[in-house]
């Protein structure tokens, strides 16, 4: 009588604890889409949550769902990303080995807009590793793409002025920085429009005009305070640092400096961190 | 060798003292009851009332009867009747007149859905109290799947309505997302929309301007061509009849001229409000919208697909590690 109840029992739980029948699996085409939207979200997730070196496993993992589906547009998108998460790790060489898949990819047909969007990136890059040449090559097949009148175009020519910059043409840089401030303010782009800003009145600050300079770099800091870009607010106060010191205004120059040690020792950032203390001390 | 037994010196009095003691217990365990009476509220005068429920599930015994969240009273007596349960309620007396007649009792939980049951007073009308003894009326607790079930009815028009909105915004051979992005799109454009409108009223202002004043520039001429033509009539009457007629029908549609022009001007100015309307409520349906793509049940559908691009920014062109 007890074996049979424990039997009885045995079985019970045997039933209960059976996994239910299982669904149908979805489409394979239908799965793997699936597959890339999760990967994709799993992606921007970490890089809300900062993990960029995992957002840039995940954008990895999308990039080839993407493929496997011939899916041109999220590769392309993800490839995008994937070097803007890259460039953030400080992994150039794997940054543009990314951007690469969709610019020197001539044989998918990617979208115009993610073709735009990979040949700006790839002017950003090469300016970033000191390639001045090769950005302004970029550059300039993004603004033949752009035709001035794109989403990107205060972007391409925030990137052309700082390759004038960077090429010691001032003026153009000035002229350039200043068409990209109208684009983004036109566009209410807030990030681009302080970018031109920056770019402005650096370019002022090099051509001897630090007066001028100064109110167009207060209003970047403006706007990068309230977009809360610590790396924007530290190149601000850098830059009316120098700006104030060119101008004469030795205290003002100095306070910034002061602002802009406090603000690179909160980020954990050390690079040019003496250097600006040895200006703080300056009489 | 027998010795008489004597009793110990401390037994002496001993019945005297035996009573005592008896009585001082006596006395403290009536003292006992009687303040336990007196926390039971026999002391207190009470004044019983009733109701009769079909269904007596969570009414007890010596549960609280409440006014306003104050305890008035207790459950005293519960006893099945025909017509289901015959609940007493002792109320103490003071608060009777606070209790007119033609006021309900409910079941009532102090926490709302959670918390202690309690039978809660709700007033009638103002008017005499109960009497002692009186039935009052007893309104049944609403069950949870009453309350579901309410929900249900409220909840389903709002979800069709929802259903119905997906449904017109999905439209044939679109997805949610795309027609979202579309929308999205036309609405980042209303500034510029109404950048370029209100360039057009201007324009269309200065155009009805110059119209209006050309008009009256050409009927001045026309004037003082009739004058001459009158001039002229005099020397040769039926060339001047003519010539009339012509002046008048120019006139004519100088004036007509100069009314196009006005009701021109007119139909601008009523169209500027409604323009600025337009843009408001298109303004309104985006945030409402981006709203509802915040909704949870929403939320999923509304995914869009610009989300999973990272910001393209001109300032990572500084240099290394600008990690943001």
């Amino acid at each position: 009588m007890r074996r049979r109840a424990t039997l009885l029992i045995a079985a019970l739980c045997a039933a209960c604890s059976s996994a239910p029948p299982p669904a149908p699996p979805p489409a394979p085409q239908a799965q793997a889409q699936t597959r890339l939207n999760e990967s994709e979200a799993r992606a921007a997730a970490l890089v809300r949550a900062g993990d960029f070196a995992g957002a840039a496993r995940e954008y990895g993992e999308a990039i080839r769902l993407a493929a496997s589906v011939e899916n041109a547009d999220a590769l392309a998108a993800n490839a995008i990303n994937q070097s803007i998460v890259d460039q953030w790790l400080g992994r150039d060489a794997e940054a543009r080995e990314a951007i690469a898949r969709v610019t020197d990819d001539k044989q998918r047909n990617f979208p115009e807009k993610r073709r735009l969007q990979a040949e700006v990136r790839r002017a950003i890059l090469e300016l970033a590793g000191s390639h001045n040449d090769a950005a302004a090559t970029w550059a300039g097949r993004a603004e033949t793409r752009c035709a001035g009148a794109c989403e990107h175009a205060a972007t391409i020519l925030n990137v052309q002025a700082q390759i004038a910059l960077a090429t010691s043409h001032p003026a153009d840089a000035e002229r350039l920085a200043a068409a990209a401030g109208e684009r983004a303010s036109a566009r209410g782009d807030k990030a681009e429009q302080a970018n031109a800003l920056r770019t402005l009145g650096r370019a002022q600050r090099l051509q001897g005009n630090a007066a001028a300079a100064l109110p167009n770099l207060e209003q970047a800091l403006l706007i990068d305070r309230e977009l809360g870009d610590p790396r924007k607010i530290l190149a601000d106060l850098t830059e009316l640092a120098m700006a104030n010191d060119a101008a004469g205004n030795r205290d003002a120059a100095r306070n910034y400096y002061a602002r802009a040690v406090a603000v690179s020792k909160a980020m954990n950032d050390t690079r040019g961190l003496a250097e600006m203390e040895a200006q703080v001390k300056r009489p | 060798m027998n010795e008489p037994f004597v009793a110990p010196r401390r037994f002496a009095r001993l019945v005297l003292k035996v009573n005592v003691f008896l009585l001082l217990g006596l006395a403290m365990v009536g003292a006992f009851m009687a303040l336990v009476a007196y926390k039971q509220g026999w002391f207190v005068q009470q004044t019983p009332v009733h109701f009769v429920t079909a269904n007596a599930l969570g009414v007890n015994r010596g549960m609280p009867v409440k006014l306003f969240g104050f305890t008035i009273g207790t459950v005293s007596d519960m006893q099945l009747s025909p017509e289901g349960v015959d609940v007493t309620l002792s109320i103490i007396s003071d608060y009777v007149p606070r209790i007119p007649q033609g006021s309900e009792a409910r079941f009532a939980r102090e926490g709302g859905i959670v918390g202690a049951s309690v039978i809660e007073i709700q007033p009638g009308p103002a008017g005499p109290a109960v009497r002692a003894g009186e039935r009052i009326a007893f309104r049944p607790q609403r069950g949870i799947s009453e309350i579901v079930d309410d929900f249900r009815r409220q909840a389903v028009p709002a979800f069709n309505e929802v259903k119905n909105l997906f449904t017109q915004l999905k439209g044939p051979g679109d997805d949610v997302a795309g027609t979202l992005a579309g929308l999205r799109q036309e609405v980042q454009r209303l500034p510029e929309t109404r950048a370029a409108l209100q360039k057009l009223l201007v324009t269309a202002e200065r155009t009805t301007e110059q119209l209006g004043q050309q008009s009256i520039a050409t009927m001045r001429a026309t004037q003082r061509t009739a004058e001459a033509a009158e001039r002229a009539m005099a020397v040769v009457p039926p060339l001047a009849e003519k010539v009339g007629s012509a002046v008048e029908s120019i006139d004519g549609a100088a004036s007509q001229l100069r009314r196009t022009a006005e009701e021109a001007q007119g139909t601008l100015q009523r169209a500027r409000p409604l323009i600025e309307r337009g843009e408001l409520a298109a303004r309104d349906a985006g945030e409402v919208l981006g709203a509802a793509k915040r909704v949870w049940p929403l939320s999923d559908s509304f995914r869009e697909t610009a989300d999973r691009d990272l910001p393209i920014d001109s300032f990572e062109a500084r240099g290394k590690s600008l990690r943001p």
